[in-house]
This record gives structure tokens, C-alpha cells and sequence, in this order.
């Protein structure tokens, strides 16, 4: 189980976080939607500590530091314990598929180098991708890149996988193979926290659907209770806007 | 003005024969600055506290001031000081029997490292904060997101720079005749003095100068694919 408690966080005088907590089950799959400046890539980024929050608790499994005082063997700690898929992919430029995903095996988490190309080239056929081992990411499409990410997170068997608008910097024939890839990994169990603009996504897919603005949780609830009959009077706002441009848009 | 092509070539040999000297002040100081420059790049571009802002006056100050300025400098307090220095510590080697180029590596070397540790740390600034993000996400220690991950794109990204700095080396090293050391444009108008063709003695230096650069620029293009071969275009 993965919990967080009271997140707060400020850039400057902008206060991004103001009091966020979320439990995640494990092998549930929670997607966190909002509009933009709401704060859910802070709250994820504060999880893997690439944020230094303000203040706040993070629970993952039996390991509990507090968000602003911990050391870097704690941050470390969580940091194997977690994965993180990022909008922009952030592949090391300087390695091929394949090392980029047995890099967190090998270097941090010191797997025998075959056994961890075995489980690489596992994990990049997974995500369709097992033509491309020896390819370097300027090489590599921007769907491709992203499978690589997703590949690089799911290959280290975390706790909880972070996704950070996996498909936000894809174009809209390459959202679809992304995200199909990331229902596979959630059809493994794993327990995932997706921030994602992909409205039929968290409806297909999450157990749990997290709604914030202005860097407080204003809703959570299961999806068919979101999208169908909405509590708070901000979530309805949001939604109505996103499903009626749905429905408008025929070309 | 006529050219005298046995003077040409007797300077030209008398200036291969102190090619080494000019090695030694290129290559020592490089090697020197390549180190100390990529330390106090990453020092400034980590921010290690306190540490990042003393290296950033240290360099700023260090650069405005002229490498012959900085050579004299040192010569005179080698020539003055060694010797108290050499007796504080208990060493029997006297100022005369040192060899000068030691000054001449030293000034070079500080010019160097300060020169260096600015292209290396422009081509770190040049890298994308994710691909440190990255690194730490899949539970990488800062030390080998930095020896894994950063460094070897830093590579190619710095060479065209580095390479600009290392031919500057290369001529700045003349400048160390000044304190008396004897290199290329010293060693190859030694025969000047004697046939009065000053003109063929320069000229020698300068071809030797050329080759040496043109052998410099290939090597870095040779350096900069192997490096590179992850970029898209290694040459650009």
C-alpha cells in the first residue's frame, strides 16, 4: 500500500500543494485528473522525491519517511522502490533500448548482467518493441520511446509505477499504442498512480479516480462514480467541458 | 626578400628536435586541465554549497588575467622562493637545478583548467535536467547518474570547444619562451642568430605549428564519432 500524507509543497510564493493525501491499494490503479497548474505532477514528482516537498509522509510497503526530512538512503530506498514514466520519455540519450531498461537493474540494484539483459529483452518484446535492443532513442519514434519508458519502469518490478502524462507529447494514432501498453502493465497487477488527460483511459482502466485543483484533492471516488454522477461542483464543471467536447467534435 | 631554403630547413629540424618541450607544455597542462576543469564543472553545475561559488570567483578572476602576466608571476617567485621553500621542507634540490618548464606547465596548466572547466560545464548545462531525473528514477545515486548517464553526453557535446581550447594551448605554449624555455618558435630560430634568417625561422615554427594543429583537429573528429555515436548527427 502506498499512502501520502498532508503534501505540501511551494514554488516560490505559489503554493502548488496545499495539504494532499492519497492512499493507493496495492494493485490498484489510480489515475489523477485535473486541469493544468492543479498540481498532479508535483504531487508525483514529491513521491519519488524530484520534488523536495514541504512537508508531508509517504508510506510505500513497510518503508515510512517523512517527505522533507529524509536522508538520501531513504530517498534512495523509495526511489528503488518506485518507477517513474515521464511525458517527455527522458531515455538516456547515451544508451541503447536495451541498456537503457537493464540500467536500473545492473548499476542500482546490482542483478548479474545476463540476467538482467534477459529480463530487458523480455520486457522490451513485451512492449513490442523487440526489433529495436541496439537502437539508440534519437533513433526511436516518439511511441516507441515511450514503450521504451514504460518498458525501463516495468522492468525493476516496483511497487508502484509513476506515470506522468505518458501520452501527453504523442500524437493522437500513437496515444492509442501507448496506452494499450500501459493497460498491459496494469493487467499485471501492479500498482500504478497515472496523471493523464486520456478521459476513456480512466474510465477503462483505473480503480480509483482522483480529482484535483489548485493543489487540493476536491474529489476521489471509482470512475463510474466520476464521470457518471460527480459530487463536488468543480469536478462536474471539468468533466462537462471534456465530455461535451467529445461529443461535439465531428469532422 | 629572399627565402633561403637550407636555413628554412635547418630551423625547421632545430624546431622538431624542441617539438618535445612543446608536447610537454600542451599535453601536461591538458591532461591536468581535463581533470581539475571536469571536477570544478560538475562542482559548479551540482552546486556543491560553497565550494560552487568560490571555483566561480576563482575562475572569473583567474581568466582576466594575461598568461604572460600570470608566466612572470610565477617565474619570479619560483626564482625567489624556491629555494626557502626547498629548505622549509627539508629538500636539497636548489632553484638552478629545476627545470623552468615546470613554471611554464604550471601557468599553463591553471590557464587551462579554467579555460577547460567553462566548455565542460556549458556542455553540461547543454544536457537535460530529465536525463538526471531519469537517472535517479530508476534508483541511481547522483555519483552514477553523473559517471553513467551525464558525462558520457558532456563528451561529444564539449570537443568542438575543448578542441578550440587545446589549439589555443598549443600556441599559447610559445609564449613560455619568454621565461626562457625553449620550444618550437625558441628552438627553431636558434639558427637565426648565427645565418640571420629570422624570416625562414618563423616561417618553420609555423608549419610545424600547422601540422601539429591539423593532427589535433583530426584526432578530435575521430574522437568526437567514436563519442557521439549515439547523436543523431555526430557532426553538428
Amino acid at each position: 500500500m502506498i499512502e501520502v500524507k498532508n503534501v505540501k509543497k511551494a514554488f516560490g510564493k505559489q503554493q502548488v500543494l496545499k495539504d494532499v493525501s492519497v492512499e493507493v491499494e496495492d494493485g490498484q490503479v489510480v489515475v489523477v485528473l485535473g486541469p493544468s497548474g492543479s498540481g498532479k505532477t508535483t504531487l508525483l514528482r514529491c513521491i519519488n522525491f524530484l520534488e523536495n516537498a514541504d512537508s508531508g509522509q509517504l508510506a510505500i510497503g513497510d518503508t515510512c519517511v517523512d517527505l522533507k526530512k529524509a536522508t538520501k538512503k531513504q530517498i534512495l530506498e523509495i526511489r528503488r522502490k518506485t518507477a517513474f514514466v515521464f511525458q517527455n520519455y527522458n531515455l538516456f540519450a547515451n544508451k541503447t533500448a536495451l541498456e537503457n531498461v537493464t540500467e536500473g537493474l545492473v548499476t542500482a540494484r546490482h542483478i548479474p548482467r545476463e540476467e538482467a539483459i534477459k529480463r530487458g529483452k523480455e520486457a522490451l518484446d513485451w512492449v513490442g518493441l523487440g526489433e529495436k535492443y541496439h537502437c539508440y532513442p534519437c533513433n526511436l519514434s516518439g511511441g516507441q520511446q515511450q514503450r521504451v519508458g514504460i518498458a525501463r519502469a516495468f522492468v525493476l518490478n516496483p511497487e508502484v509505477i509513476l506515470f506522468d502524462e505518458p501520452t501527453s507529447a504523442l500524437d493522437p494514432e500513437l496515444v492509442g499504442e501507448t496506452l494499450d501498453i500501459i493497460k498491459k502493465v496494469a493487467g499485471r497487477g501492479i500498482t500504478m498512480i497515472v496523471v493523464t488527460h486520456e478521459m476513456s483511459f480512466a474510465q477503462d482502466v483505473a480503480n480509483k479516480v482522483i480529482f484535483m485543483d489548485e493543489g487540493i484533492v476536491v474529489e476521489e471516488a471509482s470512475p463510474e462514480e466520476i464521470f457518471s454522477n460527480p459530487k463536488e461542483e468543480r469536478t462536474r464543471q471539468f468533466l462537462s467541458r471534456i465530455i461535451s467536447l467529445d461529443s461535439n467534435y465531428s469532422i | 626578400m629572399n627565402f633561403n631554403t637550407a636555413h628554412f630547413f635547418e630551423s625547421f629540424l632545430y624546431g622538431i628536435k624542441y617539438f618535445p618541450n612543446t608536447l610537454r607544455l600542451v599535453f601536461i597542462p591538458l591532461a591536468i586541465g581535463l581533470i581539475l576543469g571536469t571536477v570544478i564543472a560538475l562542482a559548479r553545475v551540482y552546486k556543491v554549497p560553497v565550494l560552487c561559488k568560490l571555483l566561480g570567483i576563482f575562475v572569473t578572476v583567474y581568466q582576466g588575467v594575461p598568461i604572460v602576466v600570470a608566466l612572470m608571476i610565477y617565474n619570479l617567485v619560483f626564482m625567489l622562493k624556491f629555494n626557502d621553500l626547498a629548505g622549509f621542507l627539508h629538500i636539497k634540490t636548489k632553484a638552478a637545478d629545476v627545470d623552468n618548464i615546470w613554471v611554464g606547465i604550471f601557468a599553463l596548466s591553471l590557464t587551462a583548467v579554467c579555460s577547460i572547466s567553462e566548455a565542460i560545464r556549458g556542455a553540461l548545462l547543454s544536457i537535460d535536467k530529465g536525463q538526471d531525473e531519469a537517472g535517479y528514477s530508476v534508483g541511481l545515486t547522483k555519483v552514477q547518474t553523473i559517471r553513467r548517464i551525464i558525462i558520457p553526453q558532456m563528451i561529444p557535446a564539449a570537443i568542438p570547444t575543448l578542441i578550440n581550447h587545446v589549439v589555443g594551448l598549443i600556441k599559447a605554449s610559445s609564449v613560455v619562451m619568454a621565461i626562457g624555455i625553449i620550444e618550437i618558435v625558441a628552438g627553431a630560430t636558434i639558427p637565426s642568430s648565427r645565418t640571420y634568417s629570422f624570416f625562414e625561422g618563423y616561417v618553420a615554427a609555423a608549419v610545424i605549428y600547422w601540422a601539429f594543429t591539423i593532427m589535433i583537429e583530426y584526432l578530435a573528429k575521430v574522437l568526437r564519432r567514436h563519442t557521439g555515436r549515439f547523436r543523431r548527427n555526430p557532426y553538428d
